[in-house]
């Protein structure tokens, strides 16, 4: 037995040098740090390169594309708020700007508004709609309510709200100007949340001229406005030609819609600070329990820890579906290279099998290894190349996703087993054929098979507890790759033990099905044998 | 565990290092070996004869416990379980190949290893054997970089890098260089010299006429003849060996001749019994030039032929 054993280890020695002297081994662990590189570089490479969709717009209404344009030049009030109260704050504003009617409304509504403020209830949302109706309603009835002391000249009310209003739209603009003097990554964050440099109105006029410059394609699309959206949706339109991208009447419609609803409030008479109200919507703030049942916030980690599974599975699928074509590759090549009767007239075939497949796992475990090594080198230098990423980072609490047992242990169990599940069938499919082209015929069912749970892993990650994920995980080729999908669950003990223990029935069972086929098929040369022959040595006993 | 038991050792006691009996071996519908017996005996060289597809490679691999026989026994080295003496066999099959990305020196140690050779041991003999057969500037080469021949070699070292008793050799002249041919014809009769047994299975009869001790012809599965080479010879029909110049194809239908196989030059005469050599003798002069006439025992060639009929032989070529 222990010479049996040794020889195992000969073999499974051997196999690794060979794969170790591969390219395939070396593309293999360096696929995934450039991969990894690419996914960080390629996206921010694009964000800068945007493509911008120009449109036009004929307003028939005579006034919302006027508006429309106006609200996009107000500032994130909500980012020059924080700014104004936070002293330590860069940039620093100017002290004219800290003092300016604007400056101080900000800072008034902030102090008596902050417990709204930390509710979320967004400046961005109430002070356009606040400077558009206060023009044509009471502005005393609202000061009284409003415990604010704002700063507005005191006696003739009607006076001091045009005062007030002129002097708010002018630090508007001036406002605009500072932030436009600063550095492009400080200015993005002070510019209304909405504007979107994507999107760049370049035409206004007739519908004619508009439809000839889409013809011409000088504009992605246009927008006719309706003779009165307040009244309803009669007469707008959106044209294009492109089905596909609607982001752009999204976006238009959505910043119509806040300001043709302040209209059709203010019309039936509804004092501003209830529109406000009338507007904020519904929020439900995010909460989890805890170990013990306590009632605790979410924070961005428990949202990676959930996700966290689909990167596993990933990981998962490719390192298994690579290292069990290995297995078939290498047993082909070897076969063709005519060794195998050489090899089997001192090692058994379960030796040479056995052997083969424990080389490959621990080549395949020297590649996760690596790419394991990887991404912990790139955790660890990223925030040298991209300082803010340092905070997300730390958020993710990567930490305890690899301390979590659910995570890396049961991903280092799952591939083993999944490894051993697919490499002895492969290994099998790969014994009775000469060649890579006859194998790929016959894997293709395995793929398939595969192919399952790839496409299953979206929806087993937001239900990780479902009855997909459920039913999946009981089926053996799966489980590998559901269970680890379900981590975020995470599964219940007893689900784990009987899927482990089915899972490794099925690899035993496999195994030594696999044994059988090779052993006869090893030496085979010719056509490939048929499906019912393969399975007649399934039933011949191991004899040895 | 009973490996940890020492096998039986290849003493002068054992009589036969190989004993097939009744080995019957199928694959499916296919009856590839049907009742074959076969006695080798320790220190000869033993001929496996019969044409391609007769079952001879079927046999080695059972004997090397590649194969298991349906029915019927294989003793080898007196081990009823192959598998138990496999690390003192030496087996090169007829497809054989090498690692192409490994070193020659590091192939021939890694076959020594896989038959229970140390490290240390596998390494020195492979450096000792490589060198011993001019490929000692050549042991750290990749395979892929040999030439046809010299990969030939490694092959049968690999084969004898663990100093084996039993030596099995599937078609071993096939495919080689007439260098690599003399080569291989030495080294079986320096095995033997050792004391070891070699078997080899040919379906050339000129090379198993050369140096086998002992043959078994096998045909269609089935054992046709067997025993010590000598013997067999001695057994057959005496023969006539002529060589000429002229046209000699009137001997087919000359009345005293039973039958003829024939070259260009030369022709083995088989005579009927009732027939004298003197007055067969007397009756070529004039019709053709002789260059030689010499009674003797038939060839093995014609031994394989008249045993397997002539129609088989020529299905395979040989006639």
């Amino acid at each position: 037995m222990s010479k049996g054993k040794s020889k195992t280890k000969l073999v499974a020695q051997r196999e690794i040098l060979e794969n170790v002297r591969t390219k395939t081994f070396w593309i293999g662990i360096l696929s995934f740090p450039v991969i990894l590189v690419a996914s960080i570089l390629i996206p921010t490479w694009f964000q800068k390169k945007v493509d911008v969709r120009t449109f036009g717009v004929e307003d028939r209404s005579g006034w919302l594309s006027a508006a429309i344009e106006k609200r996009l030049e107000m500032p994130d009030f909500d980012a020059l708020t924080k700014l104004l109260l936070d002293k330590d704050a860069e940039p620093s504003l100017p002290k004219d700007l800290r003092q300016s009617t604007l400056g101080q409304f900000l800072q008034a509504f902030a102090k008596v508004g902050a417990k709204q403020l930390k509710e979320k209830q967004s400046l961005n949302s109430l002070l356009p709609t606040l400077l558009d109706t206060l023009e044509s309603s009471d502005l005393g009835s609202l000061l009284e309510k409003l415990p604010i002391s704002l700063p507005i000249p005191k006696g003739k009310a009607k006076e001091g709200i045009k005062t007030f209003l002129g002097n708010m739209r002018s630090d508007i603009a001036k406002f605009n100007d500072w932030i436009e003097s600063l550095p492009e990554e400080e200015a993005e964050k002070l510019r209304n949340p909405r504007k979107n440099p994507k999107f760049q109105l370049t035409a206004k006029g007739p519908e004619d001229e508009l439809r000839e410059l889409l013809k011409k394609e000088k504009l992605f699309a246009y927008f006719v406005i309706g003779k009165d959206p307040v009244q309803g949706d009669d007469g707008n339109k959106y044209v294009s030609n492109n089905l596909t991208d609607q982001s752009l009447r999204r976006w238009f419609s959505n910043i119509a819609n806040g300001i043709v609803a302040a209209k059709r409030i203010q019309k039936l008479g509804i004092s501003p600070e209830k529109a406000a109200w009338l507007q904020t919507p519904v929020r439900f703030a995010p909460k989890k329990l805890d170990e013990s049942g306590n009632e605790t916030e979410v924070a961005r980690k428990d949202i990676a820890l959930k996700w966290a599974p689909v990167a596993f599975v990933y990981l998962l699928w490719i390192s298994v579906f690579m290292m069990a074509q290995m297995m078939l590759t290498n047993t082909i090549e070897e076969k063709s290279n005519r060794i195998i009767e050489v090899l089997l007239s001192s090692v058994s075939p379960l030796e040479l099998m056995t052997g083969k497949i424990l080389g490959i796992a621990v080549t395949g475990l020297l590649v996760v290894g690596s790419w394991a090594g990887f991404f912990a080198l790139g955790i660890y230098l990223l925030p040298t190349f991209f300082p803010q990423s340092e905070g997300i980072i730390a958020s993710l609490g990567l930490g305890s996703i690899l301390a979590n047992p659910a995570y890396l242990a049961s991903f280092i169990i799952y591939f083993v087993l999944g490894f051993l599940l697919y490499a002895s069938v492969l290994g099998g499919i790969g014994s009775v054929c000469n060649s890579l082209k006859e194998a790929q015929n016959l894997q293709q069912p395995v793929i398939l098979l595969l192919i399952i749970p790839l496409l299953a892993m979206m929806p087993i990650a937001s239900d990780p507890n479902g009855t997909l994920a459920r039913v999946l995980s009981f089926i053996p080729p799966f489980t590998p790759f559901v269970m680890m999908n379900r981590a975020g669950g995470p599964p219940a003990l007893w689900e784990y033990a009987l899927t482990s223990i089915l899972l490794l029935l099925t690899v035993w069972l496999t195994f030594r099905g696999a044994a059988k086929i090779f052993r006869i098929g090893i030496l085979m040369t010719g056509k490939p044998p048929k499906l019912r022959e393969m399975l007649r040595w399934l039933r011949a006993p191991v004899n040895r | 565990m009973g490996i940890s038991q020492a096998p039986p050792s290849i003493a002068e006691g054992l009589q036969f290092a190989l004993e097939v009996e009744h080995v019957t071996k199928r694959f499916g519908d296919f009856t590839a070996v049907s009742d074959l017996s076969m006695r080798v005996p320790t220190g000869s060289i033993y001929g496996f004869l019969g044409p391609n597809g007769s079952g001879k490679t079927t046999t080695m691999r059972m004997i090397m416990s590649i194969f298991y026989p349906d029915e019927g026994q294989i003793r080898v080295l007196g081990a009823e379980d192959a598998a138990q003496v496999k690390d003192r066999l030496g087996y090169l099959p007829e497809e054989k190949g090498l690692y192409k990305k490994m070193k020659v020196r590091e192939i021939v140690a890694y076959f020594g290893r896989l038959k229970g050779l140390s490290k240390e041991e596998a390494y020195g003999r492979a450096t000792e054997l490589l060198s011993k057969y001019g490929l000692g500037d050549w042991l750290d080469t990749r395979c892929e970089a040999l030439s046809k021949g010299m990969g030939q070699k490694v092959q049968l070292l690999g084969t004898l890098v663990h100093d084996p008793d039993l030596v099995i050799l599937d078609e071993p002249f096939s495919g080689l260089d007439p260098i690599n041919m003399e080569l291989m014809r030495d080294t079986i009769l320096d095995l033997k010299k050792q004391g070891k047994t070699v078997l080899f299975s040919t379906h050339v009869m000129a090379q198993a006429e050369e140096i086998c001790d002992s043959i078994l012809l096998i045909y269609k599965g089935k054992a046709k003849l067997d025993g010590p080479l000598a013997k067999i010879r001695a057994g057959g029909h005496r023969a006539i060996r002529l060589e000429f110049e002229g046209d000699a194809s009137f001997l087919r239908d000359d009345p005293q001749v039973d039958h003829v196989n024939m070259t260009p030059n030369s022709a083995e005469v088989f005579l009927k019994t009732e027939a004298d050599p003197q007055d067969f003798l007397r009756s070529l002069l004039g019709k053709l030039r002789i260059r030689r006439f010499d009674m003797r025992d038939p060839s093995l060639h014609e031994i394989y032929v008249r045993t397997i009929g002539p129609e088989a032989a020529k299905e395979f070529g040989h006639v």
